[in-house]
């Protein structure tokens, strides 16, 4: 199976604040891979490394094989082929539904400005917001606003997107429609790298779920073993807490 | 030879009517062109010392944005810390007797607004560009866009209209303070009302005039700002589009907060 994210020795601190600790972690392609632990363990800054929006300290993050580093890649088109899905969603404010879809589709991927829209239409009837495409962010649902931030990402044709915590800033009864959009998505053959604290998706979607302990990855496996079966007693008092 | 004061404002208007009327021409002009060339320049400069290297950037690269910014820097604090009476007058007589350049009175006027302007507004400008919520930049360096494309794009058209109270504000704040670049003898409205006043010695009744005038102005320009300001906001509602085969569906929703 070819490792289409390889990261090794991923090291990240803020100042004196070690955040990362020598982290490894691969990602196959077409899997969904979960990553959970309590609030500070670096999960957030882990996605961030992966997507160059933090610079690592040390180590290096492989996107097939190649480090993204290395000055091979341009940082543009790298990011088009890795998206980010952000807990607060981080739509254009000033852009409506559907410009925020073709914005990046047009500057970065350079595309006529039809191929943009029929593009973004495509996924944002996807995620059931092509209604709304002449809405301003500002005028959506937290849920609606997640929802085109997910369409957002896939209408750059994305290999791998990742998610912080997406459904975390949203009121509970919004939080199924965007669950629901991600299980499509899995279904599709995207790439995924979750971070989340919804342990019913974690077990139904993920094909392997990662526990992140103060920095370091201390427990990976298919959800069953690492949920019903934790081996490490922090991750035992983590699940007891969420679950 | 009128004896009341407002005998004596109609006086002076029916003889110098087209005088005040230049002045205020001229005014406004200068305002309004020194206000726009300030804010580029203030757009140019703000931008410039937002910028943050890439970690991996050369040191040289690294050296040449510090000086840069630091000259930016120095310029801002020389102009918004002098008055603009005082930089009309080094820089007007300046040019003539260091470099023996007498410039044309408008030029120089438009000249001195203009970065006197462009210091206040690089640092408005900075402000509303900082203010903008650093998730909009992550989002759109996650899908690829640059540092140039995402401010274009993203960051500086949000910015801007965060900033237009403020950016009217130094409009109005021009038409008023342009008048002190009487003394390097522009023929700006109060220009124009101290050669009026001057021949019948009626002081009063000429700065009266010039004030309604400053009043009228600034009045009017503060109501077309606002009205622009709420242009820019686009539609209070927005249409939900419904089933293609059913266009009758569509409705419209009134926008929350
Ligand atoms: N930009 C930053 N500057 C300083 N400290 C940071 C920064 N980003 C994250 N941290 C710190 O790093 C630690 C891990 O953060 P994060 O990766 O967001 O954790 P998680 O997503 O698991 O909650 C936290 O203690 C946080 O305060
Ligand atoms: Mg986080």
């Amino acid at each position: 199976m070819e490792h289409v994210i390889e990261v090794n020795h991923l090291r990240k601190s803020f100042g004196s604040h070690e955040v990362l600790k020598d982290v490894h972690f691969t990602a196959d392609k077409g899997e969904v891979t979960c990553i959970i632990g309590a609030s500070g363990s670096g999960k957030s800054t882990l996605l961030r490394c992966i997507n160059l929006l933090e610079i690592p300290d040390g180590g290096e993050v492989l996107f097939h094989g190649e480090n993204i580093q290395s000055g091979k890649f341009s940082l543009p088109q790298y990011h088009a082929r890795v998206g980010m899905v952000f807990q607060q969603f981080n739509l254009f404010n000033n852009l409506t539904v559907l410009k925020n879809c073709m914005l990046g589709q047009m500057k970065v991927l350079g595309r006529s400005a039809q191929e943009s829209e029929q593009n973004a239409m495509r996924f944002l009837e996807k995620v059931g917001m092509a209604q709304y495409i002449h809405a301003k962010p500002k005028q959506l649902s937290g849920g609606q606003k997640q929802r085109v931030a997910i369409a957002r990402a896939l209408a750059m044709d994305p290999e791998v997107l990742l998610f912080d915590e997406p459904t975390s800033a949203l009121d509970p009864e919004m939080v199924g429609e965007v669950l629901s959009v991600m299980q499509d998505l899995a279904r599709t053959g995207l790439t995924m790298l979750v971070v989340t604290h919804e342990m019913g998706f974690a077990r139904e979607v993920a094909h392997d779920v990662v526990f992140m302990d103060d920095g370091v990855i201390t427990e990976r496996g298919a959800p069953e073993q690492v949920l019903l079966h934790p081996q490490t007693p922090r991750l035992k008092e983590f699940l007891a807490k969420v679950l | 030879m009128p004896t009341t004061f407002f005998g004596w404002v109609g006086y002076l208007l029916d003889q110098y009517g087209s005088l005040f009327l230049r002045g205020t021409g001229t005014t406004l002009l200068i305002a309004i062109v020194g206000t726009i060339l300030g804010f580029l320049l203030g757009l140019l400069v703000a931008i410039v010392r937002s910028i943050e290297l890439d970690p991996r950037a050369s040191g040289f690269k690294r050296a040449l944005l510090k000086v840069a910014q630091a000259i930016l820097g120095v310029y801002i604090e020389v102009f918004r810390g002098t008055p603009m009476i005082v930089q009309a007058t080094v820089i007007f007589y300046g040019a003539q007797q260091v470099f023996n350049i007498r410039m044309p009175q408008m030029f120089a006027a438009i000249f001195v607004i203009s970065i006197n302007t462009g210091a206040y507004m690089a640092e408005i400008i900075r402000g509303g560009i900082i203010s903008i919520d650093k998730g909009q930049t992550e989002a759109a360096h996650s899908i690829g866009l640059t540092h140039w494309q995402t401010m274009v794009s993203v960051v500086l058209p949000q910015a801007i209209r965060n900033i237009m109270p403020s950016i009217g504000n130094e409009f109005v704040i021009n038409i008023k303070d342009s008048s002190v670049l009487n003394v390097i003898s522009v023929t700006e409205l109060f220009f124009q009302g101290k050669s009026a006043a001057g021949t019948y010695y009626r002081y009063f009744e000429a700065y009266f005039i010039v004030a309604v005038i400053y009043l009228c102005l600034t009045f009017t320009v503060t109501r077309i700002l606002r009205f622009i300001e709420r242009k820019m906001d686009g539609p209070d509602s927005y249409t939900v589009l419904g089933s293609t085969n059913d266009s009758h569906a569509n409705f419209t929703v009134r926008k929350e907060g």
